[in-house]
């Protein structure tokens, strides 16, 4: 019998929430409330989000954020600061044991594993995707999705971005530039540097074709069944508090 | 108060804020797109170099002595090159 892993799409929601909800899940997971489990999710607003040893202050262009409406929050996974574009970007999450058959205790291999099932799923779409150390999948050379992970409590954590549609001007407005003078210049690295599925086959595809592609890619590559499922109560009421009480403060977006 | 960034070839980039007084680290906050597992291991390891010598070598090993006891993971960045990052604000302050 093939091993059962739930899929759930949670849509759109704010920073806070989709920050909260991950850790209501890896929660959830640790104390063996449900099972392992892929969500997919996007944001609205579009918001940035930093990683766990950023400055806030250092990275993000808060007025910028405020003026166009951009949320902003601090992950609990390490990694850079990243742009989610309401339209242009899918994330996901894992959230598996850490004593399962794919976990090995080596970070670097673990990221390796978990994004052969995007690798998978982007190679499905005809997207020759590749994944590079220590946390990217490139095609041709070019990044298409950044991936950071986390263990606690049992479990890993791992979320990432996959870009259908990319808009690097927009990116280095709500990111702070070390000085205007190069903002011209990183933005054209970042076109060099960066693409997106919509760019790199000349068509547009949706959000939904781009999940069907993954959830098999995952299947196929983790050897497990993807079954469509729903929140807990639990994670559902965690999630809240969460939100209000620790990935909406100041205490904790402005810690570092 | 000093300020570097470091960027590891091959690797993640790192910031560093320092202040320091007679030779030695009074107080420091490491930042970056570095990975470290477990995150909050970086407040203990920021605590344990206060009162510790600007010298690469010496915040080197107790940067790595604490990973090691804690069975931490250190990705995209190693113990010297936060150590050098260090020493890199420290010249910047002067």
């Amino acid at each position: 019998m093939v091993e059962k892993w739930r899929l759930l799409d949670t849509g759109l929601n704010d920073a806070f929430y989709n920050m909260a909800l991950d850790e209501a899940i890896s929660v959830a997971r640790s104390k063996n409330l449900v099972p392992n489990t892929v969500r997919f999710f996007r944001w609205e607003p579009s918001a940035v989000s930093i990683g766990y040893f950023q400055s806030m202050e250092d990275e993000v262009d808060l007025a910028a954020c405020e003026r166009m409406g951009v949320d902003y929050v601090r992950r609990v996974t390490g990694g850079g600061a990243v742009y989610h574009d309401r339209d242009g970007e899918l994330t996901y999450s894992l959230i598996v044991k850490e004593d399962h058959r794919l976990i090995s205790r080596d970070v670097q291999k673990t990221y390796e594993v978990l994004c052969s099932g995007l690798v998978k799923g982007l190679r499905l779409l005809k997207v020759p995707a590749e994944f590079k150390p220590i946390n990217d999948i490139v095609v041709g050379g070019k990044k298409i999705s950044g991936n950071a992970q986390t263990r606690r409590f049992g479990v890993v954590h791992q979320h990432g971005t996959i870009l259908r549609d990319v808009n690097p001007s927009l990116m280095f407005t709500l990111l702070k530039v070390p000085s205007e003078k190069i903002r011209d210049k990183l933005i054209r690295a970042v076109e060099e540097r960066v693409t997106s599925i919509n760019r790199y086959l000349g068509r547009e595809v949706s959000f939904e074709e781009l999940k069907a592609a993954l959830k098999r890619g995952f299947e196929e590559a983790y050897r497990v069944e993807l079954v469509p499922g729903n929140l807990t109560e639990f994670e559902e009421r965690l999630a809240s508090r969460l939100k209000a009480e620790k990935y909406s403060t100041r205490e904790w977006n402005f810690k570092r | 108060m000093g300020r570097a960034a470091y960027k590891v070839e091959g690797g993640k980039l790192i910031k560093v804020q320092l202040e320091e007084r007679d030779g030695r680290i009074e107080k420091v906050r490491i930042m970056g797109d570095f990975f470290l597992h477990p995150e909050d291991l970086i407040e203990e390891i920021e605590r344990d170099l206060v009162g510790k010598a600007l010298e690469e070598g010496v915040l080197a090993s107790s940067i790595e002595a604490l990973i090691e006891e804690r069975g931490a993971t250190l990705l995209g960045a190693s113990p010297r090159d936060i150590a050098r990052c260090i020493i890199m604000a420290s010249e910047e302050g002067r």
